[in-house]
């Protein structure tokens, strides 16, 4: 696996990752937008209008046909968030030429996925109004139907409550006020400027290919002058507010979501610890928290914490029956406390150290991943390799932990429940 | 071992069937770092009524009984099993389909001892009137997780209108009510009843030494006496009409959900024979509705379908559907104009289109092997239907336009169609902008 990144014109950058492990080759382009609620919404449209065709591919019929004759080569245009990042995504994956036993289709593969980015399907210069209006209840529905999954919904709303007024609040995929406004010609002067001044990371993994190289970028993007870095998020330093938030919807089971923060950012040495911390606390069916809440009190089915790294936020959720909120709760802040007080053991930690190592040596196993990884550092500007990331998991001490679980704090509880009155507490 | 090979994908896999009377595979997967072994008895929701042998009695346990099962294998007297695993950096899960029970791990490091550690809780129970007491408030919340899921509502609701008598219409996990009943013998019962390695196989992928996955195999194992009997699963007669032609129900959603099911009735084949059927049914729903299709398009540009409208076949040996899936505002509309295809379908299949889908299907089955999940646990699926993976991409070479024609005319009639729909309640106050 040979890993390389070059400069390829100003604010773009090539990253490739060597290998013919896999049946498949994928590449990746990467706009990286600050997350603004005055374009998240327009980013979000984009990734469908850029969806339905190119210059030569001037319909999603002729474009989808034309994937299927690349050996179902896979096109997905998206959006992502990173910390306080819109990430517009442009990505395909095809079979290598190696096993399909045809060497015809590689170059047409490079130059839809190139086409999609650069060459969208405009006429007279602009995006389609059909295409732009019939998009835009599309992203609608897209939006109203975050109801439909009521665990997600719960996590998204604690976040909204407890970053309520930072840029994390934002939701990634925009808000239907804002779709009404957009005209074809204001989302294609939107998509004008952000070629102009986004700063864009290339990703390929696969076989050596001649091919992928800077002409896969237009010769006029090549030299532009103003690129936009987006800042590194702000990490709040004390003074947490307590938000303690209950909402009713048509639900069976309980929604649980914690929200806590710690001052640790991912820069810091110790933030190490915060990952192992977070693990013993709940990554996973050997956790504090799935022995205690699941398996012990019956509580849950499922349990679990989540590290958010460019917020330094843990995030807890678990679905419970809604008169256990109470009882449950508890736990949760007895597992916590005992983390504070070093009340976890070697044994713990070791078990959370090969958990992390597991899952960062699999990273090289999976394409997707591998891209993701490599787009993921240099986010976060960390030149370490993968070894030396397991190297700093596997020193940090038990005092180490301790002193990053100190820095944790409550900050909200959200809690989704029936719309019938609960009975009081069962056990 | 056996070697078996397979030229067009440059693939081979190992076979053994070992004294201890475990069907170990080995598929070598060179150069990659995690390992993977999944163990699965072919034991799974639909099997609940059986008789232990030929001539012996009727046996019919509670609704969701292998799903139970599956989660009290993880008890051990001294160690929970998932810190057992967790000491040597493995991830230990496990799943209940209609099917099967499957155990699986995938470690980087430790792979021979975690495989050791496989076989051994696997066929080791250890049951008590009280865990089984402890996990039915586990499992009633993974129930009410379920029950809270409008996309598994919708999809249950039509496997129930689809069939009168077969068990594919009750949930894998059971009800709240059913799990309640389940008792420790009822558990020892099925266990004895299906977990005899004579009704169960291990697959192992990874880059790894032949020889020590066989001997690791050997030693784990207990002894079995070979059974005379093979437990016999009882079936009542489904007949070939379906239940309801449509369910609708209420739910807390956006927009309407839909899922039209067309009952299989051609139905009895096992090995290459189903394994054709399954793919010549999912190449006719692509090229009738997938998204380079004249349908698509033209309803998508109605504003009639999204990008959650899709197509799907499944099926075994003793029941199979499609399944036309997505969200929309008119659900009874879309399902008029679907099942106008059905009636005048020539006009949406050709050569071309059929030779772009099996250029497509190609491609994404390549793509697959990239992940050492995707092999195992398909190499799973289609080995209870005896067919061998490595073999799947001859058969989807072999099928022709006029495979296609023939399906058409036989699987997809209108009455034995069944229209599920999850209608959006109202009175959802919930503020969801967050502008608060």
């Amino acid at each position: 696996m040979n890993i390389s990144r070059i400069n390829i014109g100003n604010g773009i950058y090539l990253n490739k990752v060597i290998t013919d492990k896999f049946k498949s080759n994928f590449i990746s382009i990467n706009l990286i937008r600050p997350l603004d609620r005055s374009e998240v919404t327009k980013n979000s449209l984009l990734s469908y209008v850029l969806g339905r065709g190119t210059s030569s591919l001037p319909s999603k019929a002729v474009l989808e046909r034309k994937l299927e004759e690349l050996y179902g080569a896979h096109l997905s245009v998206n959006i992502n968030k990173r910390g306080e990042r819109q990430i517009l995504r442009v990505s395909m994956e095809w079979a290598d030429s190696r096993f399909t036993k045809d060497d015809t289709y590689e170059k047409s593969v490079l130059e839809v996925f190139r086409d999609i980015m650069f060459y969208p399907d405009l006429k007279d210069g602009l995006f389609g109004e059909s295409i732009v209006e019939g998009e835009k209840k599309n992203l609608i529905n897209r939006i109203e139907a975050k109801v439909n999954d009521k665990r997600t919904l719960a996590l998204n709303r604690c976040i909204e409550e407890m970053c309520k007024g930072e840029t994390f609040s934002i939701y990634q995929l925009g808000y239907v006020e804002d779709v009404k406004s957009i005209t074809n010609t204001s989302l294609t002067d939107h998509y004008r400027g952000i070629l102009q001044n986004s700063h864009m990371e290339i990703v390929y993994v696969g076989v050596e290919n001649p091919s992928i190289r800077e002409d896969l970028i237009p010769q006029e993007y090549l030299n532009r002058k103003d690129v936009l870095i987006v800042p590194r998020e702000i990490i709040p330093k004390d003074n947490f507010t307590k938000n303690h938030i209950v909402e009713r919807e048509d639900i069976t089971q309980g929604k649980l979501v914690v929200g806590y923060r710690s001052n640790i950012p991912y820069e810091d040495g110790l933030y190490s610890a915060l990952l192992l911390g977070n693990e013993i606390l709940g990554g996973g069916p050997n956790s504090k928290l799935f022995k205690d809440v699941r398996e012990k009190n019956s509580l849950a089915y499922y349990v679990g914490t989540n590290l958010i790294k460019h917020k330094s936020i843990i995030l807890l959720d678990a679905g419970i029956d809604i008169n256990n909120y109470q009882k449950t709760m508890g736990l949760i802040n007895e597992m916590f406390e005992d983390m504070k007080n070093g009340n976890f053991s070697d044994d713990d930690i070791e078990i959370a150290k090969k958990a992390i190592k597991t899952s960062s040596q699999s990273i090289i196993d999976s394409p997707h991943l591998m891209g993701e990884f490599t787009l993921g550092k240099v986010i976060s500007k960390d030149n370490r390799s993968l070894e030396e990331m397991i190297e700093d998991i596997e020193k940090v001490s038990k005092e180490d932990i301790i002193k990053a679980m100190n820095t944790v704090t409550l900050d909200t509880i959200y809690f989704m429940t029936s719309k019938e009155v609960e009975q009081g507490e069962t056990n | 071992m056996k070697r078996i090979s397979n030229a067009t994908l440059n693939e081979e896999i190992y076979f053994e069937n070992l004294e201890n009377g475990i069907k170990l595979f080995y598929f070598p997967k060179k150069d990659f770092t995690k390992k993977y072994a999944i163990f699965t008895t072919n034991y799974g929701s639909i099997h609940n009524r059986f008789k232990v042998k030929e001539d012996g009695e009727l046996i019919t346990l509670p609704e969701g009984i292998a799903h139970f099962l599956e989660h009290k294998l993880f008890e051990d007297e001294e160690d929970d099993i998932f810190t057992k695993f967790a000491h040597n950096g493995a991830f230990v899960n496990a799943f209940t389909n209609f099917n099967q029970t499957s155990y699986l791990f995938y470690s980087t490091d430790n792979f021979y001892e975690n495989l050791d550690l496989l076989v051994n809780f696997v066929q080791n129970p250890y049951l008590t009137d009280e865990n089984v007491e402890k996990e039915k408030g586990i499992i009633a919340q993974e129930i009410e997780m379920y029950l809270d899921n409008p996309k598994w509502r919708v999809f249950f609701n039509c496997l129930k209108g689809l069939y009168h008598n077969h068990p594919v219409r009750t949930d894998i996990a059971g009800t709240v009510g059913s799990i309640k009943e389940i008792t420790k013998e009822d558990l020892l019962r099925a266990y004895n009843t299906f977990y005899h390695p004579s009704n169960m196989v291990l697959f192992v992928v990874g880059d790894l030494d032949m020889n020590r996955v066989l001997e690791t195999v050997r030693n784990a194992g207990k002894e079995y006496e070979p059974v005379d009997d093979t437990p016999v699963v009882v079936f009542d007669n489904e007949p070939t009409t379906v239940n309801e032609r449509l369910i609708e129900d209420y739910m807390s959603t956006s927009k309407p959900l839909f899922y039209l099911g067309i009952k299989d009735n051609d139905l009895g084949q096992r090995g290459e024979e189903a394994i054709k059927k399954d793919i010549t049914t999912n190449i006719i729903l692509d090229m009738l509705f997938s998204d380079s299709s004249d349908f698509y398009h033209k309803l998508y540009d109605q504003g009639l379908i999204d990008k959650s409208f899709g197509a799907y076949y499944t099926g075994k040996e003793n029941y199979g559907h499609s399944f036309i899936i997505g969200q929309t505002h008119d659900p009874k509309l879309l399902s008029a104009l679907i099942l106008d295809v059905f009636k005048d379908y020539n006009q949406f299949i050709n050569e071309d289109n059929f030779s772009r889908i099996k250029k497509k299907e190609i491609g994404q089955f390549l793509m697959g092997f990239n992940s050492i999940e995707f092999i195992a646990n398909n190499l799973t699926d289609l080995y209870f239907q005896d067919f061998l993976l490595i073999d799947y991409l001859d058969v989807l070479n072999s099928i022709e336009f006029g495979d296609v024609e023939d399906r058409l005319g036989s699987h997809f009639k209108e009455e034995f169609s069944t229209l599920s729909i999850i209608w959006p309640n109202n009175g959802n106050d919930l503020n969801r902008e967050g502008d608060k």
